[in-house]
């Protein structure tokens, strides 16, 4: 059966930000959606309203001609429009099966027949019975997906789904995708990855500042004019220009090992590498696998053996971070909100919070508010910060400007390495742009770079020499040259 | 000497029936914090509910609508904190320690008619049986249906939380609101409900230690049990089971340490007097120490208040 899904004028408010502004769409069964756009442009408040998590202030939404009021995501689901959040909704202590049985009025062993069913039918394979919090983000995302697929879905929406996901499992995702597609279930993704859209789509809705851009056929694209149209300017393509060979060496990792008590953490096991001035090593892996502990382990939150880090020929194994970053250390954690500012200080306060011993800044254990506010203007207007207000909360930065603060917070002290985990997580266009086109200045200037990261373009992008790590185990360190996305995931995967 | 075995048994009994206000408050709130709200208002709900029940037996002279009415009590109190916290999203924490000080306060003026009032003789159950069995007969028998009641909660809160399905909406509410929320569940509908569940048992424990336990008004007689109740849920990692345990392991100390007094053992009273809090939190804390399981059953989202946002 044939499924048309139309949104008709749908507008919402939020004070301060149009997130939808008028917007009309044409969905039908048959093809692959794409709705693109950077964050921010209104898609992801756009298929809220379609799965009934957002009610809009003005629009229609009809499904087969029938309007339909979402006031909930349970209208959503009784009109069969399913939905796979960005952000998993799933309860991590539950088992998989008590987070599928939660919402179906399914008795238990009729349920796990159909359970049973989907995942032959389209090869997953899922330990129904052990708690979510042991899968991967590949599998809570098949989760997701077999709770939607229970009701049988008309329209199925996926918010971001590659996000987490290594290139094995995003190419799984897409054939299973194009399988649902076949089989009449309307399919609507949304995404910032252009290349994805090429891959996947038919048609692509191209979304900016709220607004209705453009919608074409894929054939009639290419990844620059999608670029073009998500930004609304040209935009410029970074290259790295080859490093020259350096052989005088920054840091040494020499047999490091963590063994963490927490059984959700990874432990690290003999990890050995260098890196020479001027060079980015680059670190793959699928998240979990140890890259947060590696970090901690290098910015000194872990503190480890004394001889097992030296770093300019001091050992500083077992210095905290901020004696770490007087030997011209600097650090971008993964987490920007979490653990890089503190969400409820003003700018000027967070740009402090990483230089307590500078005498510019603190005299006899008093404040120097001027200095730190002089120290922060200059950091907004060399890295270009949307906002000339450092009295602002950092918590209101969008997450591009936080983290352009951040990387200028670090790099203003011109320090010999930075170590930086996922910089442009969750970043649009733009920001990434600007973030990856300072990661290669700093390059030049003969300074080095320890990129931890879950995004392979991004890597191979970058990096001068790339390692991948798997369950807490680096593989051989290799040419960026010389490896393709294609070896990077399968080593991400754990083969040899 | 010889110990008459049966007089174990009444030592043993005696235990049991001093664990039985914890386990109902601990019941109760362990509801309450696996949907996601911690509820420090205990010792206060616990205190309404002494002096509701006791107020309404001497008043109707009906020790059902008593027991029901403290019961209501807790409810009623614990209303308010579910309005503060969940509809005007105040502060789990400070709002809970907020109705621990009303409690203590409005209780003692309350009860100030009632002091010196002796309380009514609550009916046992299979009274004659008791000395049918040797050592067992006292323990088993002769209890009031409250007692009967308190050591059943444990099993059918692990039973309800484990195998209904109201049971995993109220765990997965406690996991993760958000998530619970996008599923169609009404996380504040089930956070409402389980906080005043939470006050109903409060209530109950109250009414259990001034209408059954010592049958008489005693202004602040509850004495930091609600306290105690609150730790036993933490470091039983919220596992009923776990909880009977502990509040069995301080009844047995608070009771025991009573007669070393008597006897005069030389140990300062002041340490005999601490013992029971301490054993219990070492034992629970040595029992629970497996840290996957504490994960599992740990309310991930304990204390955080949740607003939907449209």
């Amino acid at each position: 059966m044939n499924t048309n899904l139309k949104i008709s004028n749908v507008t919402k408010i939020y004070p301060g930000c149009v997130a939808n502004d008028n917007v009309s769409l044409e969905f039908n069964s048959g093809k692959i959606y794409a709705l693109l756009g950077e964050n921010g442009a209104g898609k992801s408040t756009l298929v809220k309203i379609l799965s009934g998590v957002i009610i809009p202030d003005e629009g229609k939404i009809y499904l087969n001609e029938n309007n339909l009021k979402l006031n909930s995501p349970l209208d959503a689901k009784k009109n069969d429009i399913g939905m796979v959040f960005q952000h998993f909704n799933l309860f991590e202590t539950l088992s998989v099966f008590e987070n599928l049985i939660i919402d179906s009025d399914e008795e238990r062993e009729s349920l796990r027949e159909k359970i049973d069913t989907i995942m032959k039918k389209y090869n997953f394979s899922i330990d129904l019975d052990i708690p979510v919090l042991n899968l991967s983000a590949g599998q809570k995302q098949k989760v997701e997906i077999i709770r939607c697929l229970i009701r049988s879905p008309k329209v199925l929406i996926m918010d971001e789904p590659t996000s987490v996901l290594t290139e094995q499992e995003t190419s799984e995702l897409f054939l299973s995708l194009k399988k649902f597609s076949e089989e009449g279930i309307l399919i609507i993704y949304i995404t910032h990855k252009l290349k994805e859209v090429m891959q996947l789509c038919d048609e692509v809705a191209v979304m900016r500042r709220g607004k209705l851009v453009s919608v074409s056929e894929i054939k009639n694209e290419n990844i620059e004019s999608l670029a073009n149209k998500m930004v609304g300017q040209n935009l410029k393509t970074i290259k790295k220009k080859k490093a020259k060979t350096s052989s005088d060496q920054l840091i040494k990792i020499t047999n490091l090992n963590f063994t963490s008590e927490d059984p959700f953490e990874t432990n690290l096991m003999d990890i050995n590498f260098s890196v020479n001035r001027g060079e980015c090593l680059g670190i793959a892996g699928i998240s979990g696998n140890g890259q947060s502990e590696l970090f901690q382990v290098l910015s000194g939150e872990i503190i480890s053996e004394k001889k097992s880090i030296e770093f300019n020929n001091n050992y500083i194994g077992d210095l905290s971070p901020q004696e770490r970053r007087e030997y011209l250390m600097a650090f971008s954690p993964e987490d920007r909100l979490e653990q890089a500012a503190i969400p409820q200080m003003k700018i000027f306060e967070n740009v402090a919070l990483n230089n307590f011993k500078s005498s510019n800044f603190f005299n006899n254990g008093l404040i120097n508010e001027n200095k730190i506010k002089e120290h922060s203007k200059k950091i907004i207007s060399d890295f270009n910060v949307n906002t000339d207000n450092i009295e602002l909360k950092s918590q209101f930065l969008s997450g591009g400007n936080l983290q352009k603060l951040i990387i200028g917070r670090e790099l203003i002290t011109s320090p010999d390495l930075l170590i930086c985990f996922n910089p442009t997580w969750g970043l649009d266009v733009g920001a990434i742009n600007y973030i990856h086109e300072t990661l290669i200045k700093i390059n030049e200037q003969n300074k080095s770079i320890i990129l931890i990261s879950t995004d392979t373009d991004e890597l191979l992008k970058l990096s001068d020499k790339i390692s991948v790590i798997n369950k807490g185990k680096l593989s051989k360190i290799m040419n960026a040259e010389e490896v393709t996305s294609e070896k990077l995931g399968i080593l991400m995967g754990g083969a040899n | 000497m010889i110990i008459d075995i049966n007089f174990i048994g009444l030592i043993i009994a005696s235990i049991m029936a001093s664990a039985v206000p914890l386990i109902l408050a601990s019941c109760g709130e362990l509801i309450t914090e696996r949907s996601g709200v911690l509820n420090l208002g205990v010792e206060g709900m616990m205190i309404i509910g002494a002096i509701s029940g006791f107020a309404l037996m001497t008043v109707t002279g009906s020790l059902i609508i008593a027991v029901f009415g403290a019961m209501l009590a807790g409810v009623l109190i614990s209303t308010i904190f579910a309005f503060l916290t969940q509809t005007l999203i105040t502060n789990h924490v400070a709002t809970g320690l907020a109705l621990t000080i009303f409690g203590i306060g409005i209780s003692a003026m309350i009860g100030k008619n009632f002091v010196g009032i002796p309380g009514k003789e609550f009916p046992v159950l299979f009274e004659g049986l008791k000395d049918t069995i040797p050592l067992l007969g006292p323990i088993l028998f002769g209890h009031s249906i409250v007692f009967y009641f308190a050591f059943a909660l444990p099993f059918i809160t692990s039973y309800f939380l484990k195998k209904t399905k109201i049971g995993l909406i109220v765990r997965a509410v406690g996991d993760s609101p958000e998530s619970a929320s996008n599923q169609g569940i009404n996380v504040k509908l089930v956070r409402y409900a389980c906080i005043l569940y939470g006050g109903a048992m409060s209530g109950l424990a109250g009414a259990y230690l001034s209408m059954i336990y010592t049958p008489q008004w005693i202004e602040n007689m509850t004495g930091g049990r609600g306290w105690i109740a609150l730790a036993l849920v933490v470091f039983s990692t919220w596992n009923p089971i776990k909880i009977l345990i502990g509040a069995m392991i301080f009844g047995g100390l608070t009771i025991i340490q009573f007669h070393m007094q008597a006897i005069g053992v030389r140990i300062p009273v002041q340490f005999l007097t601490a013992l029971p809090y301490i054993v219990t939190i070492i034992v629970l804390v040595v029992i629970s120490r497996d840290s996957r399981k504490i994960r599992l059953s740990t309310p991930s989202s304990l204390g955080k208040s949740f607003h939907k946002d449209n």
